[in-house]
């Protein structure tokens, strides 16, 4: 097999620079990310559709509008991915289910309305847990989804695609979904930064729904630098989504490249227990990195985060019930096996236990806000162990992710899953940065301070 | 823990949903779906009163303009 192209080793940042002064073309930088697609991806599975026509059309035009002096922003030409649960006008869309093996939407997401009209080049649809419903992307229908750092474990989920694609470097940034903790496992899986930001921050329309108030849309990428630079194309009201905010958006780079001096920062102690010893160990030489870029590092107590999953699960079941509520009737037999055992599970669930679930969600975020009184963001592991191997059923992804992801969704903070290093197996490891509702400057200025100084990760062997 | 049967699982699928649930499924729910109400209840004993749930007025306002601009 030929090496891969140089071109791939560049993160948005370095390329928007380049592309910009035409020292490298959109079509050529195209050409790699297709040509590495078709040299690895039998491997990975991190697509489910490659719109390489589609791709080159977008690289061209965006060629021409560069020469022409016309350059739209830092992702003019930059090839990317989007989970397969965004819509895409004329594109397959499947939701990574059979049910909607064969659905084209009319219309496109505004995520992707936005990233288009930024002049992102659409490399294709990526691979998801079915509806976004699990944490595995063990996909039975359009193919098990690989971790890059060893592909007999699992890239998390559901946006496992989206997170493989990263490192596995088939696009230089991608979009995932995190209902909870989807945006944030895989990328503690594999080893690249997940942004999980405020809820209501970024449009949900044109993405199919798992749980409508628990949903966020968000980057996957490879450094914290550009999920700030993505964040700044798709934050923002959209009319066609009435829950997302009227905030003013910030330049959400405004704080990179700085230390830490005079930032305090404290450890979740209810989530800071249950961890294997090499997350254990990581998140602890994290702090102390943390502690040397200047940041005040204590630990800080959030009591209703021992529940905090379950009332994420409660809200999330009921909610993706209503949703799937007449396929399971009609196509039971079209999901997957765990697919359908957590809609078939919801069937319990009592208007009671929903309705105290969201009440409860006031209390979680009181008490993190009381947290983050003094403190200007949180810390706490992304997940208690590395990617687990693909197919392995004794594995609980409740007890060992979303306890650690869940709360976040039911709180809606702004959350930054980052890596902290690669285990003896030489599997990623991770920690989360959760900050103020609305401050995700201050998580992307923590995130993009540590990890200048973590230094680069090796990339998989593939 | 509360004591779901896989009869009351089936019974709820079937008269609530119009939904088969299969005799191992049923099992399986009954199971997951008990351990789960008891942990809810648990958040019954937090003292809530007077918190109101995370539903929002505002977006309600938004989005029925939003539909009624569709119609």
């Amino acid at each position: 097999m030929a090496n891969p192209s140089p071109l791939l080793d560049f993160d948005v940042a370095t390329l928007a620079q380049k592309l910009r002064v035409k020292e490298i073309s959109p079509v050529e930088l195209t050409e790699a990310y297709l040509d590495r697609i078709e040299a690895v991806d039998e491997r990975i599975a991190s697509y489910i559709t490659v719109t390489a026509d589609a791709a080159r059309t977008m690289a061209r035009t965006a060629e021409k509008e560069i020469a022409a002096g016309k350059w739209r922003g830092p992702f003019h030409g930059v090839p990317i991915g989007l989970k397969d649960l965004c819509y895409t006008k004329g594109i397959l869309t499947t939701g990574g289910s059979k049910i909607l093996g064969e659905f084209v939407p009319n219309h496109d997401s505004t995520v992707w309305t936005r990233l288009g009209a930024a002049g992102a080049v659409l490399l294709g649809k990526l691979n998801l847990h079915e509806f976004a419903y699990g944490a595995t992307t063990n996909n039975p229908h359009w193919g098990a989804c690989h971790n890059p750092y060893d592909l007999e474990r699992i890239p998390g989920g559901s946006s496992g695609g989206s997170g493989a694609a990263i490192v596995a470097r088939t696009a230089a940034a991608t979009i995932g979904t995190d209902t909870g903790g989807s945006i944030r496992i895989p990328a503690a899986c594999c080893g690249c930064v997940g942004l999980k930001q405020t809820w209501s921050r970024v449009s949900r329309y044109g993405v199919m729904p798992l749980s409508d108030s628990l949903d966020h849309t968000g980057p996957i990428t490879r450094t914290a630098r550009d999920a700030a630079l993505m964040l700044n194309v798709i934050a923002g009201h959209d009319p066609n989504d009435a829950t997302s905010s009227r905030e003013p958006v910030p330049d959400y780079t405004s704080r990179l490249g700085g230390d830490l001096k005079g930032i305090r920062v404290g450890v979740i102690r209810e989530l800071n227990t249950g961890v294997s010893e090499p997350v254990a160990g990581a998140f602890t030489a994290a702090q102390k990195q943390l502690a040397s870029l200047g940041a005040a590092v204590e630990e800080v107590s959030v009591p209703s985060f021992v529940e905090g999953a379950l009332v994420t699960m409660v809200v999330l079941m009921a909610e993706a019930l209503e949703f799937h509520e007449q396929w399971i009737r009609e196509r039971p037999g079209d999901y997957g096996a765990d697919v359908r055992s957590l809609i078939e599970t919801s069937m319990t669930i009592t208007a009671v236990n929903y309705v105290r679930a969201q009440r409860e969600r006031n209390l979680m975020l009181a008490e993190a806000l009381n947290a983050l009184q003094d403190h200007a963001v949180l810390l706490a592991p992304s997940q208690a162990t590395a990617a687990p191997k693909i197919g392995d059923r004794a594995y609980d992804m409740i007890a060992n992710m979303v306890r650690f992801t869940g709360p976040f969704n039911a709180t809606g903070q702004p959350v930054v899953s980052i890596p902290t290093g690669l285990s003896n197996e030489g599997l990623p490891l991770s920690m989360q940065i959760i900050g103020k509702p609305f401050d995700e400057v201050a998580v992307l200025q923590v995130a993009d301070a540590y990890e200048r100084a973590r230094g680069p990760l090796p990339l998989p062997k593939i | 823990m509360a004591k779901l049967t896989a009869n009351t699982a089936k019974a709820m699928a079937r008269e609530l949903y119009g939904y088969e649930l299969s005799e191992e499924s049923a099992a399986e729910v009954a199971a997951a779906a008990g351990a789960m109400i008891t942990r809810s209840r648990k958040l019954g004993n937090l003292d809530l009163s007077g918190v109101q749930p995370s539903f929002g007025y505002p977006t309600l306002i938004a989005e029925a303009e939003r539909i009624r601009k569709r119609c």
